[in-house]
């Protein structure tokens, strides 16, 4: 799934659509600055942070497709974010396509997907994960489907959270 | 880590997974104390997880990024020019006469051509307030001045100080509203 949303982005950054392009990422920008900022300076470095990917692909920045364009992305929350308290930085810095930029060769490990961690559970837990995390249904529909009783579905679940928990802290 | 910011994790993960909009500030604000323990997962699940289609706001903002910033935040904000004019009125105590002056500045403000430096806190308290956004994001300079481009004049009149008509009236002070926009009269 991820190869498949990189090949998108790929596609996306040759036919030049680079507002659909960057309009994909805005829920994650968002979502990560707020969680690593915290209230609105979250808002205010999300904002910078598409605000300098729009000007790079204006510019016709990565359109060699040398690298995905999410290591790009997440490249650019890192850097913004650990510049964001520098007196200055965001007025000079920021904003000079021309000037310092995030070292992309830093390739930001971020391989792993929510599809491999689904894919580390036991076959029973897996497979109510996978309709869970992946394609989202209520633990009913799940009961349904894999025509399991809702007990054991919810018993599922509960260990999944768990997993889940420890998977992102790992 | 308690059941409930598993819970909380897990609710995170399905309104993903469903397509659902999700905001991590609420979700935060949800955990309360332990708000310092979630944060980091749900930044790492947005980082391991693929994203999503871009939605129709989404896509709005990122083609409104060439605006002013205070334009753009109060585009996001589905606010009109006329509800922000409304707060500086109200919070800076004005006449209802004064309004269309202080339409005039705050468009002048919102489009960049007024310096913002020496409007005064109590419009940028309604200001912010409103769009809820910090002051320093809307006056951060933005890729360093405009320039413009020198003028030039077609040379086909000669200038007569006769064709030019001028008000030899005293200038009006300045009232309350261009203070509040231009700062004090400079004292001599």
């Amino acid at each position: 799934m991820r190869d498949a949303r990189d090949a998108e982005d790929k596609r996306l950054l040759e036919t030049g659509e680079i507002d659909l392009l960057l309009a994909g990422w805005v829920e994650t920008i968002r979502g990560i600055c707020v969680a690593r900022m915290r209230g609105s300076v979250g808002e205010d470095v999300a904002q910078a942070v598409c605000e300098r990917l729009w000007k790079e692909l204006k510019a016709g920045r990565h359109r060699d497709g040398r690298l995905p364009f999410r290591v790009v992305v997440h490249s650019v929350i890192g850097w913004v974010c650990r510049g964001w308290f520098e007196p200055g930085w965001q007025e000079s810095e920021l904003f000079d396509l021309d000037g310092a930029a995030p070292d992309e060769t830093q390739e930001v490990v971020i391989e792993l997907t929510l599809e491999q961690f689904v894919a580390t559970l036991p076959p029973g837990d897996g497979e109510v994960a996978a309709l869970s995390y992946l394609e989202g249904l209520e633990p009913g529909e799940i009961a349904e489907r894999l025509e399991k009783k809702p007990n054991a579905v919810y018993q599922a679940i509960s260990r999944n959270k768990q997993k889940l928990r420890e998977w992102l802290e790992a | 880590m308690s059941a409930e910011l598993e819970r909380l994790l897990d609710e995170f993960a399905q309104r993903y997974a469903r397509g659902e909009p999700v905001d991590v500030e609420e979700t935060l604000r949800r955990a309360g104390e332990r708000a310092d323990e979630l944060a980091p997962l749900l930044e790492v699940f947005l980082v391991r997880n693929v994203r999503r289609a871009a939605s129709p706001d989404a896509l709005a903002f990122v083609r409104s990024l060439d605006d002013p910033p205070i334009v753009r935040a109060r585009v996001a904000k589905r606010l009109r020019v006329d509800d922000i004019v409304d707060a500086i009125v109200r919070a800076c105590d004005l006449r209802e006469e004064a309004r269309p002056k202080v339409r005039r500045y705050y468009q002048q403000l919102e489009g960049g051509i007024l310096d913002p430096d020496p409007v005064a806190d109590s419009v940028w308290d309604a200001i912010v307030t409103l769009l809820g956004r910090s002051r320093a994001f809307f006056t951060a300079p933005r890729g360093g001045p405009v320039v413009a481009a020198a003028p030039m004049y077609r040379a086909d009149k000669l200038f007569e100080p006769s064709m030019v008509s001028y008000s030899r009236a005293e200038p009006e002070p300045l009232d309350e509203v261009d203070e509040l926009f231009l700062g004090p009269p400079a004292s001599d």
